[in-house]
């Protein structure tokens, strides 16, 4: 029965929580090694053109001019310096991550609305409300026996049914959670002694197996796997303890960032979504985004630092991203509206960094590029979040996994990019 | 204990099946697969290409039986079409594939399945030859066929779990589950669920803000601030008065927030038309919010006490009056233009609107929670958005590409024209530059809106919505969520997916429930109650489990969404708790540190979707929850008197294994802990009872193995003073780990 379960899951795209290693509960699930992936997200569309896509031409940007624009390596990027609300200026961020930094200008998003945005480019898909984010696919695919497999903070956070979401808002959140089995998480204070604990845990594996034998309703059979994963996967969360910090940083992203560090650091998660908003700034654009680009920045800065320290920077895959970007010319208010032309940012294992793939023309326009050499072609194609995904499927290895398969994204095979990741 | 699904060949009375001796292929392949879904959207009235000679009835407005009309109206539209030829080609398939003047261009790949079906249609229509394909569907096997269903009792034990939260008596349990139902729905439990329930879906507890400063405008309710003058004479002490102050100022906020929840309640336990809920002329107040509306003193004496922050009664406002007379509102009443939630300051502010927005927000909005039509869930692909945008001046009323969406949701949004006031500032103002000129002006679905008639543009929302056949269908899908938790299904789009019929089938199944309940909703005059009746009596309800193992992939995936099976929430477990311990848990709240959104829960804002599937977070406060409760409840039983025991009252600490009679009551315990805990009816020589008992000697043994301490841990002595409980025999422990065990399971932790 469950092998029968697990080869129709397959098929019918359900997803399948449990593997056969846990079946023994008393088991414990060594640690995820990596590499853990991270995507950042500016939620509400950001200005490109303040950040790796300079324009100051055409009155498409009133804080610089095209001969202010600054290069680093392969990149050019708006100078910020100076105007910049706090943060992280961009001269600071490509000084010491362009280097390793991919740029993809020109993407086009397709869409000029938040909500199939950010479904978009979170999924790869945009006519579709089933699609998991690539962070939960590549949970599902590389861990989903992980007790924080798929964190996240916001955003659009689908998951395909493929693996449990985790959303822990605080880090003291964390240490509530990591020590279940103890009076008020004190380790000195267990609420059963050990045997029967370990009774305890041998019946409910016992309980499992019986239902597993028993015919069930596709959706039971799911529940009750994905419960029982849960529970015994739990107690690998007490790994997590030694790596949460004493203090709490203020800024909200670096926050979500020592959680997801901690829970990577202990070998509990596989992917994570990090996020703030507020990016759409249809009033004061340029005050907005001068205050959140630094932000956001610096937030990603903070973030790559401490994996530094925790001694997992290498492991780290990072995506840049926002759901769409903002109009070349400004409105009546000074803000800048929706625009489905933008821009990603990667690093990490595998991405060959100080390059930039795409580009947008003088009117910020998608200019076509060729799937083959990646080299701007006007025969080419748009490059959209379709393609995008297909390549971070590849690049996690995880293109030709079942589940995968089950969420084609419809790439021809020749507009399959060629080399994006260097 | 269940029943299993009739076998027999079902009849199919699909209320969109197709009429008697017509095409079967059109109504259920061509219209479904390509018609809804690439056609529609833009062939209708309203739509973008009204004015073309193609124009289809939208099924979903039809509010004839079985949708004949529209159905008959476009077959014949697609087949005039696929008659229509143009160099020896139909026009039909031209259109689709772009092939002649088509402003949607290309919606159809010629090597696409639903260009076959189209293909195939126009052979039918142009060669008619042959008899139309009217085949029956008798021989189909029965949708929940070997689908085995929960019998009365235990439907009635998961509905008063569910909607009560509580555990239904002896008597109770022998009841016809509809009289059971109606019951229940007297009872305040059901409405706490229900108000919950419509929160998780309009989200109105999430607007920003300190409802007295956002709600209540400062041009508006010069009283909105009653509360800080309020003396509070009879409190001598001055650190206590200002505790009773921040007290009153934060039931009058929350008695604020209440309000469009409490609407809906008022609706239903008063057995009002569900319609109200965007037709009423009036809101609910409460003393409190009466005061910061400035009303109290006139309607002071319909409250049975005016200090309770939550007496709520229908009340209705009078039209605005501004610190200046531009600020007043215009009224042809002299009353507040109330329509039902549609014109709360609750859900205005809940989503707000900007200079840019234009109120779309408010029309997106409008759309999903009243007509369950979510704009945005599959927008458009457009070739070059940037290009469209760049292109034209007004894209939203030129581009074929925008125009397809804004040409509805526009003079939606243009009917709350004058609720214009951003975040902080109240709800009501006009637009000081006047309404925008470029958008589609106010109206609804192709009709606009009388000049006069904008002083009550709500009301004129409200009443059309009211007749619109999506209403109904919208509140039931409503009901359907709060019921299992999750949204109906979606129509299977991916024509090319072999699993596709299958899905197709799961999908009309479940469709036919829904409309059917709908069409019965409208009958009994919009009586929510007998939705949930309907609903909770429906095999989709009770369809708990299969006869035999299915290995057909087709057929899985046809029962994909069968089954209730549904993660309870913090709210519910937490009320399953009480119901089944006699108290809550406590620890699953929103506030002061409690675990809630770790477990799944949302805030109204931010988070506003609950988890379905537990993470390893989850599972941990699972472990906590189970462990605390065993902890606090067992010993506590057995310092009961035997006959007032909840659980332990056939057992004491010193009844051992090894005779038969003390065996015989500790599987009889054993088997009532299944039914209290576990809602399960285990026999006590059943396997599920011997696995339990098997726990509980198993911990003995190993207890008796080496010496332990004579009583009950310390923490889990039930006295505040934490009086010892011998406990010489280890049984007390035991049973609380068999407590734990249970509580740790599915069908405690489900629903």
């Amino acid at each position: 029965m469950r092998r029968n379960f697990l080869k129709l899951c397959s098929l019918a795209g359900l997803g399948v929580a449990v593997p056969r290693t846990l079946r023994a509960a008393d088991k414990e699930t060594p640690p995820y090694e990596g590499p853990y992936y991270v995507v950042f997200n500016a939620s509400g569309g950001w200005d490109t053109t303040y950040l790796m896509d300079p324009k100051g031409i055409n009155e498409i940007n009133r804080l610089y001019k095209e001969g202010d624009i600054l290069t680093h390596g392969a990149h050019k990027f708006a100078p910020t310096g100076k105007t910049k609300d706090g943060g992280m200026s961009n001269e600071d961020f490509y000084a010491e991550f362009g280097t390793e930094l991919l740029v993809v200008n020109g993407l086009d998003y397709s869409v000029n609305n938040h909500s199939p945005g950010a479904r978009y480019m979170a999924t790869g898909k945009l006519d579709s409300l089933a699609y998991p984010t690539f962070a939960a696919l590549v949970a599902a695919c590389k861990g989903p026996q992980y007790p924080l497999a798929y964190l996240t903070f916001g955003n659009y956070s689908n998951t395909g049914n493929l693996v449990a979401m985790s959303r822990v808002p605080y880090l003291p959140s964390l240490k509530k959670v990591a020590l279940a089995d103890h009076v008020e998480g004190n380790e000195r204070s267990p609420y059963h002694e050990g045997f029967v604990m370990d009774r305890i845990e041998q019946a409910l594996a016992r309980q499992h197996q019986a239902a597993d034998s028993q015919p069930r309703l596709p959706r039971l059979e799911r529940a009750e796997n994905m419960l029982y994963a849960a529970q015994v996967s739990s107690k690998a969360l007490q790994r997590v303890v030694p790596h949460i910090p004493a203090s709490s940083p203020k800024e909200r992203m670096s926050q979500q960032a020592e959680i997801a560090l901690a829970s990577f650091k202990a070998g509990v998660c596989v992917s994570a979504n990090l996020t703030i908003g507020q990016f759409d700034s249809h009033a004061n654009n340029d005050r907005d985004q001068m205050k959140l680009i630094p932000e956001f920045l610096a937030g990603i800065a903070y973030f790559i630092r401490r994996a530094e320290e925790l001694k997992i920077r290498e492991k780290l895959v990072v995506i840049i991203q926002s759901e769409m970007g903002r109009t070349p010319d400004y409105n009546k208010g000074n803000g800048k509206d929706h625009w489905s032309i933008g821009s990603a940012l990667f690093l990490g294992p595998g991405i060959k960094g100080n390059r930039v793939i795409g580009a947008t023309d003088e009117k910020q326009m998608c200019k076509t590029i060729s799937a083959q050499n990646l080299a701007l072609d006007e025969k080419g194609i748009r490059m959209r979040p379709e393609h995008i995904h297909e390549a971070l499927r590849q690049l996690a290895g995880i293109d030709q996994h079942a589940l995968a398969k089950k969420f084609p994204l419809g790439v021809k095979p020749g507009e399959l990019l060629k080399g994006l990741w260097g | 204990m269940k029943r299993t699904a009739s076998l027999l060949p079902a009849l199919v009375l699909l209320s969109t099946a197709p009429v008697s001796g017509r095409d079967l292929f059109f109504d259920e392949q061509v219209w479904p697969k390509v018609g809804a879904q690439s056609c529609l959207k833009c062939h209708k009235a309203g739509g973008d290409a009204e004015d073309s000679k193609f124009v289809l009835n939208d099924p979903a407005r039809d509010k004839t039986t079985g949708r004949h009309v529209s159905q008959i109206h476009n077959e014949a539209a697609f087949a005039r079409m696929a008659k229509s030829m143009k160099d020896g080609e139909s026009r039909l398939l031209l259109k689709a594939t772009g092939k002649l003047d088509h402003e949607g261009e290309e919606v159809l790949k010629p090597d696409s399945a639903a260009y076959r079906l189209l293909a195939d249609f126009v052979k039918q229509v142009t060669a008619p030859a042959k008899e139309p394909q009217v085949a029956t569907k008798t021989n189909e096997r029965p949708f929940f066929a070997d689908v085995v269903m929960l019998d009365d009792p235990h439907v009635i034990r998961r509905a008063s779990l569910s909607l009560a939260g509580r555990l239904p008596t002896q008597d109770e349990l022998k009841r016809d589950v509809k009289m059971h139902l109606a019951a229940l729905m007297k009872e305040d439990a059901f409405y706490q669920r229900l108000r919950e329930g419509f929160n998780d879906i309009f989200l109105t507890l999430g607007a920003d803000g300190n409802a007295d400063q956002t709600f209540l405008s400062y041009d508006h309710f010069p009283q909105r601030h009653w509360y800080q003058k309020w003396e509070f004479a009879d409190i001598a002490e001055e650190k206590d008065r200002k505790q009773a102050g921040y007290k009153m100022a934060r039931e009058y906020r929350e008695a604020l927030h209440g309000e469009p929840l409490k609407l809906i309640e008022h609706v239903v336990r008063n057995d009002r038309p569900f319609t109200e809920i965007i037709t009423a002329d009036h809101i609910m107040a409460t003393p409190y919010t009466a005061r910061g509306y400035g009303i109290f003193e006139e309607i002071k004496g319909q409250f049975k006490d005016t200090n309770d922050p939550f007496e709520y009664i229908p009340v209705r406002l009078h039209a605005l009056k501004g610190r200046s007379k531009q600020q007043d509102q215009e009224s042809g009443t002299g009353f507040y233009p109330h329509a039902g939630l549609l014109s709360t300051f609750q859900w205005l502010c809940r989503y707000p609107t900007t200079e840019t927005n234009r109120n779309r927000l408010r029309a997106r909005m409008y759309y999903q929670h009243f007509l369950g039509v979510d704009v945005l869930e599959l927008a458009a692909r457009v070739t070059d958005a940037a290009a469209v945008t760049a292109k034209y001046k007004v894209p939203t009323m030129e581009a074929s590409e925008c125009v397809v969406c804004h040409k509805t949701l526009d003079p939606v949004a243009s009917l709350f024209q004058d609720y214009w006031r951003f975040a902080d500032q109240g709800v009501y103002g006009k637009r000081k530059d006047g309404w925008f000129t470029d958008m589609f002006q106010a109206g609804f679905e192709g009709e606009d809106m009388p000049g006069e008639e904008r002083w009550r543009s709500l009301q004129w929302l409200g009443e059309r919505t009211a007749k619109d056949p999506r209403f109904a269908v919208a509140m039931v899908e409503h009901a359907w969520y709060i019921l299992t938790g999750r949204k109906t299904l979606l129509p299977p789009k991916d024509l090319e997916d072999p699993l596709h019929d299958a899905k197709r089938r799961s999908y009309t199944e479940q469709r036919r429930i829904i409309e059917e309940t709908a069409a019965r909703f409208i009958k009994n005059g919009f009586n929510f109650k007998h939705v949930i009746q309907d609903l909770a009596t429906s095999d989709f309800y009770r369809a708990d489990g299969i006869a035999s193992a299915i290995a057909d992939e087709k057929r899985l995936a046809e029962l994909d969404d069968i089954g209730i099976a549904r993660m309870l929430s913090p709210e519910q477990l937490e009320r399953k708790i009480a119901a089944v311990f006699g108290r809550p848990w406590g620890r699953l709240k929103n506030t002061d540190g409690g675990l809630a959104m770790l477990y799944g829960g949302i805030d109204s804002k931010e988070v506003t979707e609950r988890a379905t599937d537990p993470s390893g977070a989850m599972g941990a406060i699972m472990r906590t929850m189970s462990n605390d409760i065993a902890c606090k409840n067992t010993a506590l039983d057995f310092t009961r008197p035997a006959a007032e025991r909840l659980f332990f009252g056939q057992v004491e600490p010193d009844t051992l294994p090894g005779t038969v009679e003390s065996d015989a009551r500790i599987k009889s315990t054993i088997a009532h802990l299944h039914e209290r805990v576990l809602g399960r009816s285990d026999a006590v020589d059943s396997d599920e009872v011997s696995r339990t008992h098997a726990l509980f000697t198993g911990i003995l043994t190993d207890a008796a193995m080496s010496r332990r301490e004579p009583q009950e841990s310390y923490y889990c002595r039930p006295d505040p003073e934490r009086t010892p409980i011998p406990d010489p025999h280890y049984t007390i422990r035991a049973w609380r780990g068999v407590m734990t065990y249970l509580l740790r399971r599915l069908e405690f932790l489900y629903e």
